[in-house]
């Protein structure tokens, strides 16, 4: 019998370059104990990322890692797991790789209900390239590219998500790092497109009081909240005077790649009996 | 000229006239007897209706393109016909068939006195609307009379026609049936021939009709493909039709994406979770795609791109051809990215191409593009079946990549600097083979490496591949004799056009010799000094107006050097090279070297 894993068994050994109390190290710390929690094989394991402070992820995690292109995490994650999928896939990236350059994939991902785990890691703005606004900067606040103040409403994604018809949408808080590893073991737990956005603070352009005025302003969903409820969770999503916390919507329909095996694979085999063979396929061009 | 063992005939109408599928049942027909058939189809921007034409060669001995011009046109409206003036070229002793009950006035028409000489007009509306009580038999009718007229395979006809309505109640078989004949019938009691055309052939061995998207997919299906994404774009929809109804017969996965980065990114997760992978697109999904090409370079993923170019810039031309997506091909990456490009020049190469393409792209872990177009890609030949069952280039073979041996496990490195440029590649699954895969630059191990020292080692490891594959096959085609003195050299879809003018050339006396290469890049450069080494002289056909193949060419050989002058020959528009183009360009290029002499 093989000894249980750790969660410092799932950590590579590549030290981060994030900055001195950034959210994202408490975020690292909940993905690899929940990855002990699941005792998930690490072969068994992708995570994949874009571009970013948060996309630097895979590098320090031991898993079939990879960082590739700035807002494709959603399409690369999807090729995975459709090429295999028992593995457990995790998408992991920040506000401006997934809200901003990789918004349009958003909206597939989740109609399609791929059983992939999407982490946005939301500081408000773009770290990597040091302090530029990104779509969930809010109103008015001066960065490096809005020297007269961020314009354009701040976006939602909580909403986003709903409307978008992600089956599991969630939202935390790495000030709450065992919030946290609850919200993503339940995003990998749930059967099909699982979002969470995760408040993970930048000290550097944001400011040091972040991890404050956030906490200030997070409120947690109790036991009463009907997570199943549409109107509900767009209610509560539409708050943004109190952030709640928690499963907002939550939703059971049948992922791809079972629809795929179902309606696609088996009615095909049907068809062939399971396996293709140059010669059958050459039937069909004789005149 | 007439020839009665190799004949063009162009049939044009509206959409609703049955054109496209008078054509195909022609094609079918021949194809069963063994005939060298050569099949274009031409539709207006229309989604429905509108005017198609069908320009169908049958040959008793092999051909290599469409033909130049028209020796049948058979019209079921004049007025649809006009739009293809320009792509249906008609013989100055053509032979029309048309509809009798035309609403265009015969002197309307633009024909010379001379193409008039020999003008049947049958009622094929009428003849149908007797047989049947509507109008939408009338292609069937023409069949039979046009394959009356001019000795053309009539069981074979009625064959193919049964075929095509086997899925149909009987009633719909006998009607077209009935319909066939009704035409020959009414050219023998009605029409006195007055031409000297009649078919002639030897029947053999049937032969498959095959589009080049459909090798392309074929050839795919044959290299062990396992996953395919892709979004729709003309001319090369016809791939990602094929592969998703016949890939999940054998468990494989074909999506549908949102967009190009999608589907370039998906195919990118499934090579790396193991999987042989492949997507299809035309020009401007090439350059949306280009970002994706750079990663899988440097990720050292292995990928199969298929583009089957159009005319461009932008949506520019896209149900028409062109060779203008060259050098987006081999440099329209960011970076110093290395990628393979191969090009097919038929549709059998189509087949050939992409079963290379997944030996190399899954041997050397790097992007191969199978760069087609439109010409060979929408266009149907017929083909000898053991050209595609049996394995007879030798690279016919399926390539598992490598994997780490359990001793390369224990301190696994993904991109460890080996001589050729490769190393062991774990997927998904593997214990041990976990590993950081990455377009950030990295040190052996995975890990982000800025340092100078490695990105230059690095850079070397992932171009150092292409010294092997330049060694492992040979990839040109050369035509006519070796020590002529003039040259063509050409690439792609212009090489039917090429073979048949050197061939043309070569019987009349004149010697000149053709070089067609099918890998682009990496450059093998030594055929092609050999090649041009007796030279005095090369052409360089090419349908793009910027010139893009001789400026390739320029950079790698000093044609000066070895004396050899070059004639660039650049065509654009959208239409494919003829072979009396190329045949016309031989003869002055001839003409100034033996007034130089």
């Amino acid at each position: 019998m093989s000894e249980l894993m750790k969660a410092s068994d799932y950590k590579s050994g590549l030290k981060p370059i994030w900055c001195p109390g950034c959210g994202d190290y408490g975020f690292l710390n909940a993905l690899t104990k929940t990855f002990e929690e699941l005792q998930l094989k690490t072969e068994d394991v992708a995570v994949c990322s874009g571009i970013g402070c948060s996309s630097r992820t895979p590098g320090y995690v031991k898993a079939y890692s990879f960082n590739g292109i700035h807002g494709r995490v959603l399409p690369f994650a999807s090729g995975v797991k459709m090429a295999r999928p028992d593995a457990t896939v995790i998408a992991v990236g920040g506000d401006g790789d997934g809200f901003s350059i990789g918004a349009g994939h958003i909206g597939h991902a989740a109609r399609k209900n791929i059983n992939i785990t999407y982490l946005v890691l939301d500081n408000n703005i773009y770290g990597l390239t040091k302090g530029q606004a990104s779509p969930t900067t809010p109103l008015g606040v001066k960065t490096k590219t809005t020297f007269y103040g961020n314009m354009g409403t701040t976006l939602n994604p909580v909403r986003m998500l709903i409307a978008y018809n992600a089956s599991f949408v969630a939202r935390t808080f790495t000030g709450n790092p065992k919030h946290t590893q609850q919200m993503i073991k339940e995003a990998i737990q749930h059967p099909g497109f699982s979002f969470v956005e995760i408040l993970s603070p930048c000290v550097t352009f944001r400011g040091q009081d972040q991890f404050k005025l956030i906490r200030e302003k997070v409120t947690y969903l109790d036991e009463s909240y009907d997570c199943s409820d549409e109107v509900k969770a767009f209610e509560v999503a539409n708050n943004n005077d109190r952030m709640a916390l928690g499963v907002i919507f939550k939703q059971f329909r049948p992922t791809y790649d079972e629809i795929i095996m179902e309606n696609v694979i088996k009615k095909a085999q049907a068809l062939s009996n399971g396996t293709v063979h140059i010669d059958t396929l050459l039937e069909q061009f004789k005149p | 000229m007439l020839n009665n063992k190799n004949i063009v005939i162009g049939i044009a109408g509206s959409g609703g006239d049955g054109v496209i599928s008078a054509g195909e049942i022609l094609v079918n027909a021949a194809s069963s007897e063994g005939l060298y058939v050569f099949m274009l189809k031409s539709f207006g921007p229309q989604i429905r209706g509108g005017e198609s034409s069908v320009r169908v060669r049958m040959s008793d001995l092999p051909v290599q393109t469409q033909g130049d011009k028209i020796d049948i046109l058979v019209v079921l409206s004049w007025s649809n016909f006009l739009r293809f003036k320009s792509e249906l070229i008609l013989e100055e002793k053509v032979i029309i068939v048309s509809e009798t009950d035309d609403p265009m006035a015969d002197e309307d028409i633009p024909l010379t006195e001379e193409q008039r000489e020999f003008w049947y007009k049958i009622p094929f509306a009428k003849l149908s609307e007797d047989l049947t009580g509507a109008k939408l038999a009338k292609n069937i009718v023409m069949l039979g009379a046009v394959s009356e007229l001019f000795s053309l395979p009539k069981d074979a006809l009625q064959k193919s026609i049964q075929k095509k309505f086997k899925h149909k109640e009987q009633s719909v078989i006998d009607t077209n049936i009935g319909a066939l004949k009704a035409g020959a019938n009414y050219v023998i009691e009605n029409v006195k021939k007055v031409d000297p055309l009649h078919f002639e052939y030897e029947p053999k061995e049937p032969r498959l009709v095959m589009q080049g998207n459909e090798a392309v997919a074929l050839g795919a299906m044959y290299a062990g493909l396992d996953f395919y994404a892709g979004y729709p774009i003309t001319p090369s929809t016809e791939i990602m039709e094929w592969i998703s109804k016949y890939l999940p017969q054998k468990g494989g996965v074909s999506m549908q994406m949102e967009d190009e980065l999608a589907s370039i990114n998906a195919i990118m997760g499934a090579s790396f979770a193991g999987k042989k992978a492949m997507t299809a697109t035309s020009g401007p999904g090439i350059s949306l795609m280009n970002e994706g090409l750079g990663l899988a370079s440097m990720a050292e993923l292995p990928l199969v791109v298929v583009n089957v170019q159009r005319g461009g810039p932008s949506t520019g031309l896209p149900t028409k051809t062109e060779q203008s997506d060259l050098m987006q091909s081999i440099w329209g990456s960011h970076g110093d990215s290395p990628r393979v490009v191969i090009a097919p020049s038929d549709v059998e190469d189509c087949f050939d191409c992409t079963v290379l393409a997944f030996y190399i792209a899954e041997k050397y872990q790097m992007p191969v593009i199978i760069l087609s177009d439109q010409f060979i890609g929408h266009r149907k030949e017929s083909i000898s079946p053991e050209s595609i069952a049996t394995n007879k280039h030798g690279f016919r073979l399926t390539y598992n990549r490598d994997v780490p041996s359990p001793e390369e496990l224990e301190n696994y490195e993904r991109y460890k600097i080996t001589e050729t440029g490769v190393s062991p590649m774990s997927y998904l699954g593997i214990k041990g083979g976990e590993y950081l895969g990455s377009g950030i630059e990295h040190s052996e191990n995975g890990w982000p490496n800025s340092n100078v020292e490695m990105h230059a080692a690095m850079t070397e490891k992932r171009w150092k591949k292409f010294d092997y594959i330049k060694e492992e096959f040979r990839f040109e085609r050369f035509y006519g004799p070796e020590d002529a003195k003039l040259g063509v050299i050409a690439w792609g879809s212009t090489k039917g056009a090429v073979k048949e003018a050197v061939k043309k050339a070569n019987d009349m006396g004149i010697p000149v010799g053709a070089m067609i290469p099918q890998l682009i890049f990496p450059f093998l450069i030594d055929p092609f000094k050999e090649f041009i080494r007796h030279k005095s002289r090369v052409i360089i056909p090419e349908l793009s107006y910027a010139g893009q193949f001789r400026r390739y060419l320029r950079g790698f050989l000093r044609f000066g050097q070895y004396g050899c002058k070059v004639t660039p020959f650049r065509k654009t528009g959208g239409a494919p090279f003829m072979v009396s183009e190329i045949l016309d360009k031989i003869k002055e290029e001839w003409a100034k070297m033996e007034t130089e002499q």
